[in-house]
Formats: structure tokens, C-alpha cells, sequence
């Protein structure tokens, strides 16, 4: 004779991928390495924005970059210059995974890193769903995208840390409102960081990078205090 | 999105309660989503479909719970559910909210079937 039981579970379907994010991140964070996972849509200057990033810091930081993308290695071959770099090619997929990250730092050899630097793939929708370890999620929006983007996908802006609204240069030609677009991004995210840059010139590239400093200095202050604690 | 995998995942995860509860077959699995669950109720279903007879889990049913995004205020306490992705409360307008719920791809419950445990009856002396 058989009976029906009810086993309850209660438990998000991505709990253990989410325990082994959240883990990674404490391992990042005891090294001292700030993760910043980059994302945006295709061609929002993702890889420009890490340029500017490492000619403004001209050497003096610790940091490298896992790049995602479908098919080529161009993105690579672009930052390969500045800093030590690893592509991940997706073969397809539209986002990255834990399991591309971690093959990434494998080929890097070395984690002594201030900045781990994730580009995500080009993609407003699925990095969202995606906890890649970090502690600072950066959404790009290019002025030349629209100012509807953040109320057109809410969570990626939710997940978000950052918005860096990008390409600052081309905004006396397009019709885009940088403050209905940032207005929108904080009814979804109202503790968002905004700035705002053009890579090409430079321009709010410092503001961005005393930014990234800051968080790290926090980062390696928290993780301290909680070591002695734990002592 | 990335129903697949998902579905995937969710039967794993079934197929070993199962096991672990030394059960016969499962019966109904109960799920819940939300928007900003980043899956597609259409997707799941048919995913499951597509799966569901190639594992432990063959024969099973599955039953989803749409539910709001829901949130509580930090400020002054009030429970709301937050409509089009405005993330105020409704109550006094602070931007200080926390989302309790529709945030995320659930597992709530399962029915298995188990085998009545016969209870050993007594020799009489």
C-alpha cells in the first residue's frame, strides 16, 4: 500500500550555486581582489570603459580581466596591453557562469589581484540572473541606446551597484535625457552610484576610478575588522 | 532565458529527495515565481514537459505559483507589493525597500509516493 507525503523544501532552485558564489566572494575579499562584473548591451563601451580604466591608472593598480564573448578574441587583444587578460570564449551562450570564471583565473595563474575585472557578454537580459561572485555589479548605458533602457529592463538595474552612463561625447546629438534615465534606474535601484564618462576623452574617468579605489579600500577594511573578530 | 537549465536542476534536485526519502515516485512538484524570478512561465512548463519522463521524477506533475514581487518598507515597517518595478512604499514613499518575495525560482514542496511502512506486528506468545 502506498501513501502520498509532502517533503517540504522551501528553497530557491539556485541556492547552491548562489552558497558557491557567495563563498568565492569571501575568498575574493580575504585576498583583497575587488570583483567588478561589467555588463551592458552590445557595443555600450564595456571594453573602452576598462581602457580608460587602465591608462588612468598607468600601471599603478593590480588588475586584470576575464572578457566574455561569443566568438572572437578581440576584446582581449584590445586590453592585452594594459594588463594581464583572459578571454573566455562562450561558444554561444549569452552570459557567463562560475564554472568560464573560474577556468579564467585558472589560465591567469596567479589570484594576487587588487582588480578582477568580469566583462560580461554584451547582454541587458540574461547576466542579470547570473551572480558571477562579484561585489560590484557595473551596468553601462550609452546615451546612444535610449533613456528607456532601465525601466525596459528592471533587473538587471536592480541587481545592479552602478550605472555608468557612457559615450558622454555624442549626447548633444541624440535626444537622451541622462536625468530621466537616471531617474528611472533609481525608482528600480535607489542606491545606485551613477557616473558619467566618455571613455575616448577620458572625461569622469577619475571620478570612476576613485570610486572602484574607495570600494576596495572598504572591502579590505570589512574583511580585517571580521579577521581580528575572528581571532 | 535559461529555463532549461533550470528545469534541469529542479528535477535534480527532486530525484534526490526521492532517494533520500526512499520513495516510490513523485507526485507533485510545487514551484513559485515572481517577476524578477528571471524565468518565463510558458518556458518552464514546457521545459519540464520536455524532461520530466527522463528522469526519476517520470510521471510527475508540475504545479506553479505565480507570485507578486513583494516588499517591506525599511522605514516604516508597511508590506506592500511593488507594481511596474516602482520601488517606493506605498505607504510613506521612502525609496528603502526590501524585496521579500517574486525574486526568485522556488522549490516549495513535493509529493512522493512511499511505501506504507508495515509495522512489525507482535508474536503472540
Amino acid at each position: 500500500m502506498n501513501t502520498t507525503t509532502t517533503i517540504p523544501v522551501n528553497r530557491d532552485v539556485k541556492a547552491e550555486l548562489k552558497r558557491q558564489a557567495a563563498e568565492m566572494r569571501q575568498d575574493f575579499a580575504r585576498r583583497g581582489t575587488l570583483v567588478i562584473n561589467v555588463v551592458s548591451s552590445p557595443g555600450a563601451g564595456k571594453t573602452s570603459l576598462l581602457e580608460a580604466t587602465a591608462k588612468h591608472w598607468g600601471g599603478s593598480r593590480r588588475m586584470a580581466v576575464l572578457v566574455g564573448d561569443l566568438a572572437t578574441d578581440r576584446d582581449a587583444q584590445r586590453l592585452a596591453p594594459f594588463c594581464p587578460v583572459e578571454q573566455l570564449t562562450t561558444g554561444g551562450a549569452c552570459h557567463l557562469e562560475i564554472p568560464l570564471v573560474q577556468r579564467g583565473l585558472e589560465k591567469l595563474g596567479t589570484n594576487d589581484f587588487e582588480f578582477l575585472f568580469i566583462e560580461n557578454v554584451g547582454n541587458l537580459v540574461c547576466p542579470a540572473s547570473h551572480d558571477l561572485a562579484e561585489h560590484v555589479r557595473v551596468v553601462l548605458l550609452s546615451v546612444t541606446e535610449g533613456d528607456d533602457k532601465p525601466a525596459k529592463y528592471p533587473k538587471m538595474f536592480r541587481t545592479s551597484d552602478v550605472v555608468v552612463v557612457s559615450k558622454m561625447d555624442l549626447l548633444p546629438h541624440v535626444p537622451f535625457s541622462v536625468e530621466a534615465a537616471i531617474a528611472d534606474a533609481r525608482l528600480i535601484q535607489p542606491d545606485l552610484r551613477i557616473f558619467t564618462v566618455c571613455s575616448l576623452t577620458g572625461e569622469g574617468v577619475a571620478d570612476w576610478c576613485e570610486y572602484l579605489d574607495e570600494r576596495r579600500q572598504t572591502l579590505v577594511a570589512a574583511n580585517a575588522v571580521e579577521e581580528t573578530a575572528s581571532q | 532565458m535559461h529555463e532549461a537549465s533550470l528545469v534541469r536542476s529542479l528535477l535534480r534536485q527532486v530525484s534526490d529527495l526521492l532517494i533520500a526519502h526512499d520513495g516510490q515516485a513523485v507526485e507533485t512538484i510545487r514551484v513559485e515565481m515572481g517577476p524578477l524570478s528571471g524565468v518565463e512561465r510558458l518556458l518552464v512548463e514546457i521545459a519540464f514537459k520536455r524532461q520530466v519522463n527522463d528522469s526519476l521524477c517520470c510521471g510527475a506533475t508540475l504545479q506553479i505559483e505565480d507570485v507578486p514581487l513583494s516588499a517591506v518598507c525599511r522605514d516604516c515597517g508597511d508590506e506592500f507589493d511593488i507594481e511596474r518595478f516602482r520601488f517606493r512604499c506605498t505607504a510613506c514613499d521612502s525609496p528603502r525597500v526590501q524585496v521579500t518575495g517574486g525574486d526568485e525560482f522556488r522549490l516549495l514542496d513535493v509529493d512522493i509516493q512511499t511505501k506504507e511502512k508495515t509495522i512489525p506486528t507482535q508474536a503472540t506468545p
